[in-house]
């Protein structure tokens, strides 16, 4: 006789062994969310909600979580709303996403929420979302049916929510890897044979030559430091080549000027910047000449190419240094209209490939483009933008990356944040989590990789 | 949307109830309602809407399930048989069934169901002005069937397009009587993004304060989207 089923609860348990120190973990509804109660005081994991939550715990009489539990938002959890929520699954920011499938085949197809009694509508939920844009998706799920019908099929037998898309599945008897290759038994639970479990699953099992009992350790886990100790130190493995993102409006306000001298400091050769403008606060009517603006990098010859929406200085009798670069074929230049290059980034953070919009149709900047007209209006097709470092100017933040900005200055800054590999924030203060309130986050620590404290003897003039 | 501020200063944007603050609605018209998990739901809204007695609409929504009976919501506008169509990717609890479930298998409620994040990205792309949006999820599954395909960076995109409505209702904290708005923990959801998808769009909130009494750097609708408020209470 097999042993009894596991409780769901030490279903949950194991599942958290999949999470890691400073990872971000979305969550379904149903099972998934026992997972906040089995960890050690949730921290050392972003869990993310599909109802707004970044960073929770329970319980809270406030707020309620995707099953509509009560749970506590934890010191630096930030509230947001649904198509931010959907902006992070898609657009690859999370780490680990954990799903309750009714089905599971063994290529990993699955089929999200659904009963006996529902069959032919669907609950796809959050979860085709999820199951996209995780590095790892884990299913956590009963073996069996009441009934005694397998939940791991070799086919599933209803239209799927994910193609090909669970990695692990976690059961209350089985651990099992899911992909091209078919199944595979990893971990049993106690009191169960691999050939007990192979008889109660509808699909061919291979049993790993390391097969081993499951265990069910919470793992300890600690955000990671991000830290840094100068703009020199945050941005010294920038490659050749870079692209990257720099909020830089017009005047100085938003613009990250010490870790652009850090980056200047380092002398990295042939960046790609991405910018509102591509240097005009010195010849602006906002700066003055000696003000710190992209001009520090030109002029030190290290950059290549500059996408931006103003690009040179608004009066020709004061051109900015990349425009007299650019006149002597030194850097390459595309040109964006604002809210195309705002949107092209969005776009970037938030995984949608491309977009059509209004703005330019029928213009010099259409030119080259796909046009397509849509309900009468005409359209041309924009793609999304992403960059491999971002450095971006807060005001505040806390030691897990969350940020606050002052005024104008926020500009470009949050959806630049969302759109790199690597973001980095400079601010005038970092504070402890809990310091920013989870009403007034506005760039999620999920976002920022690292923080420098722009010394308080810092000018932005040279 | 609205080609001009739809209320003059001297009216103002206060309504002093809820079928006042839904004058114009008609039959067939397409709403958007806010609310997730119930928080952030327009209950005196929606409560205003049943009394109003239009039929035809359709409702764009998170779903009708909510966690406590008391919750006025999308589920009892759809026994009242106003709706004939609802947009959703979560129409009614697989387990709990409900209303929507016995108007679909009878049917009376056409259901169009969608996975969240693609309903969220087309309301932007609608509040946003952008006519359409490429996205990756769903590739491979019935999401994507009967749609046009294009592949970005060696995989398969679907097309879809901007959505809007004729109404969006919305529930917030505080407002103040511009229509800036805060909302209070996830009770904010879906109602940023609709506000900017609604021809009017309608806030039910807790209190109105002077301009000023909501501090801008914690604004996250902005006045601009706002045609009309009513008090909840």
């Amino acid at each position: 006789m097999p042993g009894t089923p596991l409780e769901l609860d030490s279903v949950a348990r194991r599942a958290a062994q999949e999470l890691f120190s400073g990872a971000v973990v979305a969550l379904g509804p149903g099972l998934p969310c026992r997972l906040p109660s089995g960890l050690t005081n949730g921290s050392g994991v972003w869990l993310v909600s599909d109802s707004g939550f970044l960073g929770f715990q329970g319980p809270d009489t406030d707020a309620a979580d995707q099953e509509c539990q009560p749970v506590m938002m934890l010191p630096g959890g930030a509230y947001t709303g649904v198509v931010d929520i959907a902006g992070i699954l898609r657009g690859g920011h999370t780490d680990v996403a954990f799903l309750q499938p009714a089905e599971v085949a063994a290529n990993g197809d699955f089929v999200h929420w659904t009963t006996g009694a529902t069959q032919g509508l669907f609950a796809p939920g959050p979860a085709v979302d999820m199951a996209y844009g995780a590095s790892k998706v884990v299913a956590v799920m009963s073996h069996q049916r009441p009934d005694g019908k397998s939940n791991i099929v070799e086919r599933c037998s209803l239209p799927v929510d994910g193609a090909g898309q669970v990695d692990l599945i976690i059961t209350d008897v089985a651990v099992m890897n899911a992909g091209p290759d078919g199944l595979e038994l990893v971990e049993t639970a106690p009191g169960w044979t691999a050939e007990e479990i192979e008889a109660i699953t509808d699909a061919p099992l291979a049993v790993s030559s390391a097969v081993k009992e499951m265990t069910f350790q919470v793992p300890t886990l600690e955000m990671p430091n991000k830290v840094y100790s100068s703009a020199v130190d945050a941005l010294k493995d920038v490659p050749e080549g870079a692209t990257i993102n720099v909020d830089g409006f017009a005047g100085p306000g938003g613009m990250a000027h010490y870790l652009m001298v850090g980056l200047r400091d380092l002398g990295v050769k042939r960046l790609q910047l991405i910018s509102n403008t591509a240097g005009v606060a010195r010849v602006s009517a906002f700066g003055a000449p000696n003000v710190i603006d992209h001009s520090i990098l030109v002029e030190n010859n290290q950059v290549a190419k500059a996408t931006a929406s103003y690009p040179v200085s608004p009066s020709a009798s004061r051109p900015s240094a990349f425009e007299e670069a650019y006149n002597r074929g030194e850097t390459e230049l595309e040109v964006v209209p604002q809210g195309t290059l705002a949107e092209m980034l969005r776009c970037g953070g938030a995984g949608v490939a491309a977009f059509y919009t209004p703005t330019g149709a029928g213009t010099l900047l259409a030119e080259g483009k796909e046009a397509r007209t849509i309900d009468g209006k005409e359209y041309i097709l924009e793609t999304g933008l992403r960059a491999d470092y971002c450095i971006i100017r807060g005001h505040k933040a806390d030691t897990l990356g969350n940020v606050v900005y002052k005024g104008t200055s926020r500009n470009f800054n949050p959806v630049m944040a969302t759109t790199a590999r690597i973001t980095v924030v400079e601010v005038d203060e970092i504070v402890e989590p809990g310091q920013l309130g989870p009403e007034e986050i506005v760039t999620p620590g999920i976002y920022i990789d690292r923080i420098v404290l722009r010394p308080a003897d810092f000018s932005a003039y040279l | 949307m609205t080609s001009a501020p739809e209320n003059s200063p001297a009216k103002g944007k206060v309504y002093p109830s809820a079928q006042a603050a839904l004058e114009g609605i008609a039959d067939g018209a397409s709403v958007l309602v806010a609310g997730f998990a119930g928080c952030g739901i327009p209950e005196k809204l929606l409560r205003g809407l049943a009394e109003t007695g239009v039929t035809g609409l359709t409702l764009i929504c998170q779903g009708a399930w909510v966690p406590k009976e008391e919750v006025y919501g999308v589920a009892d506008l759809v026994s009242n048989g106003q709706v004939k169509k609802m947009v959703s990717p979560l129409p009614f609890h697989p387990e709990h069934g409900g209303p929507v479930k016995e108007m679909w298998e009878s049917g009376k409620l056409e259901l169009e169901v969608v996975p969240q994040g693609v309903l969220a990205e087309r309301l932007r792309a609608g509040g946003a002005g952008i006519g359409g949006v490429f996205l990756p999820t769903g590739a491979g599954t019935r999401f994507f069937e009967g749609k046009e395909l294009r592949p970005f960076d060696g995989k398969e995109h679907v097309l879809e397009f901007a959505l809007k409505a004729d109404f969006a209702l919305l529930r917030a904290k505080t407002a103040d009587t511009l229509g800036n708005l805060e909302y209070q923990g996830t009770g904010r959801n879906w109602n940023p993004t609709m506000a900017m998808a609604g021809a009017v769009v309608v806030a039910e909130v807790d209190q109105v304060l002077e301009p000023g009494g909501v501090d801008p750097e914690v604004v996250i609708t902005q006045a601009i989207f706002i045609d009309r408020l009513v008090l909840s209470a």
